[in-house]
């Protein structure tokens, strides 16, 4: 406990540093990684967590970015566009989650997929509000009452704090009675239910609660890049931040938002040196989810135990999905 | 009025019929034993009665009210929990993280988002104290699936009891355990308190004359007698078909 609280004063640190070293594309980079890092956790806590695989995550992002693009020149308070998108995108999640969930996985993972598509198809289609294929504009500025926020320093900062709350957020959603419930029925579903939970419930509350962070995360994408397109809610995409997690680590909070900061930076790394980027990006893709089972964020884990576990005897069978539990684990 | 009434219900898999106008009724504190050969249906039935299982026809109660199409989640509530023939724990998790799933099943505070589950003091407290009791404490922070089978079993019927149900189902708690750990079970069973009434599937005859108040024996998914041990000893049908004419009947 003490050492995770370090590590969040280490993190804090680096990421108050981090605007003073960094030119001023670098700032904007990482201002887009929180974003993506937003997004990826509230994938990672319906897959890592409560076992839904979405292939339509980005449709919320998309109810996000657009709730900002359309009615930005109408609202012009930041705070009310944040909480329409988070409203909105918790309750798109909320209704369609409680058809989904009645369904098996391999037909969780289609339904969601068509989802998406559904809500993509619609931005494409509604020319005449979303400038269909074009895309739109974002007319509104982002203020949370002491000014315009316009500056990479400025928009960094919110970034970094809309971070930080999410996954504080996260943390202690999965230390609660419905985030331990929901793992417990992903590891036996029949056993939690014949003790009495109705575990679709449970499934429904943390699919609506990631729907709503998903729609953040849009809504600050919106904010940050002052244009949507359909794109931030295409099957491509919700693929994308799949891989976030994938490479990060499933079954952790924090290991999707690393996943998502080496995607974003070898994205970007690669693209200035070639247009070929996406061949590049997905041998690399494949290479780092057949080397890294489990995820980079095992490998740290892995790493911690080389270091201080040492002269432990049984250091062999120590499990990499239980970093938290180490401790215990006789 | 008896706790668990079972009124002629009728299962089948496609076409094999599994249960036959099969009806049963405990009473209040009893310990109701369900003997009969493999494939005589006996989980099937409880697989009913907990609604695992749709059945086709029939009706159950639970003290007089009918839950014959209740959500099996629902019954956990209404006082009847129980527990599966194999294992089925959560495997991953340590016993204290075992216990704290069970107990929480009735805890008002189950649905709460963003409050510490093991902030609770009295779930500590009732924890500690289940712990305490069936003295494994010292197991409290192994993984489940680095227990003893036996221990496993145990845990198993810990679960069940969690949620401190007025009736008790449990399917061969003593399946698979040495004849040590069988009788350690069997003991346990007997020390649970009669406010709990207990519904058992049970093979090892020394275990069910040891705990039965009543016995009913299912044969081919029918009932073919229900009656006080001593009755299903000197039934000649039961001698038939259960202790193979009799020459293993238990003295
Ligand atoms: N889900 C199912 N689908 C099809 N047939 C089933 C199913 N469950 C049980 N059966 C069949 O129903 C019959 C009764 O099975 P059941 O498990 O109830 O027996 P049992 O009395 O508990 O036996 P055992 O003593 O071996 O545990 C068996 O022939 C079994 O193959
Ligand atoms: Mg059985």
């Amino acid at each position: 406990m003490k050492k995770n609280i370090l590590i969040f004063i280490v993190f804090l640190l680096i990421a108050f540093v981090l605007p003073f070293v960094l030119s001023v594309y670098g700032i904007d980079l990482v201002s887009e990684i929180f974003i993506m890092a937003i997004f990826a956790m509230s994938l990672g806590l319906i897959m890592g967590y409560a076992g839904m695989v979405s292939l339509g995550h980005a449709g919320f992002f998309g109810i996000g970015a657009y709730t900002v693009a359309l009615l930005g020149p109408h609202i012009p308070n930041s705070y009310l566009l944040l909480f329409f998108s988070i409203c909105l995108s918790g309750l798109l999640a909320l209704v369609t989650g409680a058809i989904f969930i009645r369904t098996s996985k391999f037909y969780f993972l289609m339904i969601t997929l068509a989802f998406g598509q559904l809500l993509f198809a619609l931005a494409w289609q509604l020319k005449q509000w979303t400038g269909g294929a074009d895309g739109m504009k974002v007319s509104a500025p982002l203020n949370l009452g002491f000014g315009e926020i316009v500056s990479p320093i400025g928009i960094y900062s919110v970034m970094a704090a809309a971070f930080i709350i999410v996954y504080l957020l996260l943390r202690f959603f999965v230390e609660s009675p419905v985030g331990k419930i929901v793992k417990g029925i992903m590891e036996n579903e029949a056993r939690m239910s014949a003790l009495g939970y109705d575990v679709r419930i449970y499934k429904l509350l943390t699919y609506t609660f990631s729907g709503a962070l998903a729609g953040f995360a849009g809504s600050l994408y919106g904010f940050y890049n002052l244009f949507v397109s359909p794109d931030v809610s295409s099957w491509m995409f919700s693929g994308q931040v799949m891989m976030m997690v994938i490479i990060g680590g499933v079954g952790t909070l924090i290991g999707p938002a690393i996943g998502a900061g080496l995607f974003i930076f070898l994205q970007n790394f690669i693209s200035t040196y070639t247009e070929r980027w996406p061949i590049i990006m997905g041998a690399l893709l494949v290479i780092l989810v057949l080397v890294g089972k489990g995820g980079i964020i095992h490998w740290f884990a892995l790493l911690k135990s080389k270091i201080f576990y040492k002269k432990r005897k049984n250091s062999d069978d120590y499990a990499p999905q239980h970093v938290e539990k180490e401790e215990v684990v006789n | 009025m008896s706790i668990l009434k079972v009124e002629n219900i009728n299962k089948s898999f496609k076409t094999l019929q599994v249960l036959q106008n099969v009806s049963l009724e405990v009473q209040p504190g009893e310990r109701h034993v369900i003997i009969g050969p493999n494939g005589a249906g006996k989980t099937t039935l409880f697989n009913c009665i907990t609604n695992v299982l749709p059945i086709d026809s029939g009706k159950i109660f639970l003290e007089g009210q009918e839950i014959s199409n209740m959500p099996s989640s629902k019954l956990v509530h209404l006082g009847m929990s129980r527990t599966f023939q194999k294992n089925n724990l959560f495997g991953n998790l340590t016993v204290e993280e075992n216990l704290h799933l069970a107990l929480t099943a009735t805890k008002r505070y189950r649905y709460q988002m963003f409050h510490a589950l093991t902030k609770h003091i009295d779930l500590k407290k009732e924890t500690d104290e289940i712990l305490a009791q069936w003295e494994i404490s010292t197991r409290r922070n192994v993984k489940v699936n680095n227990l003893s089978y036996g221990e496993q079993r145990l845990l198993e019927i810990l679960l069940a009891m969690a949620s401190k149900p007025k009736i008790l189902l449990l399917d061969e708690p003593t399946s698979g355990m040495s004849p040590a750990e069988t009788a350690q079970t069997a003991e346990m069973i007997q020390k649970l308190p009669r406010t709990v009434s207990i519904l058992i599937i049970e093979h090892d005859m020394d275990v069910v004359f040891s705990i039965a108040d009543r016995i009913t024996v299912l044969h081919h998914g029918e009932v073919i007698l229900s009656g006080t041990p001593e009755e299903v000893r000197n039934n000649e049908e039961v001698r038939e078909i259960y202790f193979g004419g009799g020459a293993k009947a238990h003295a």
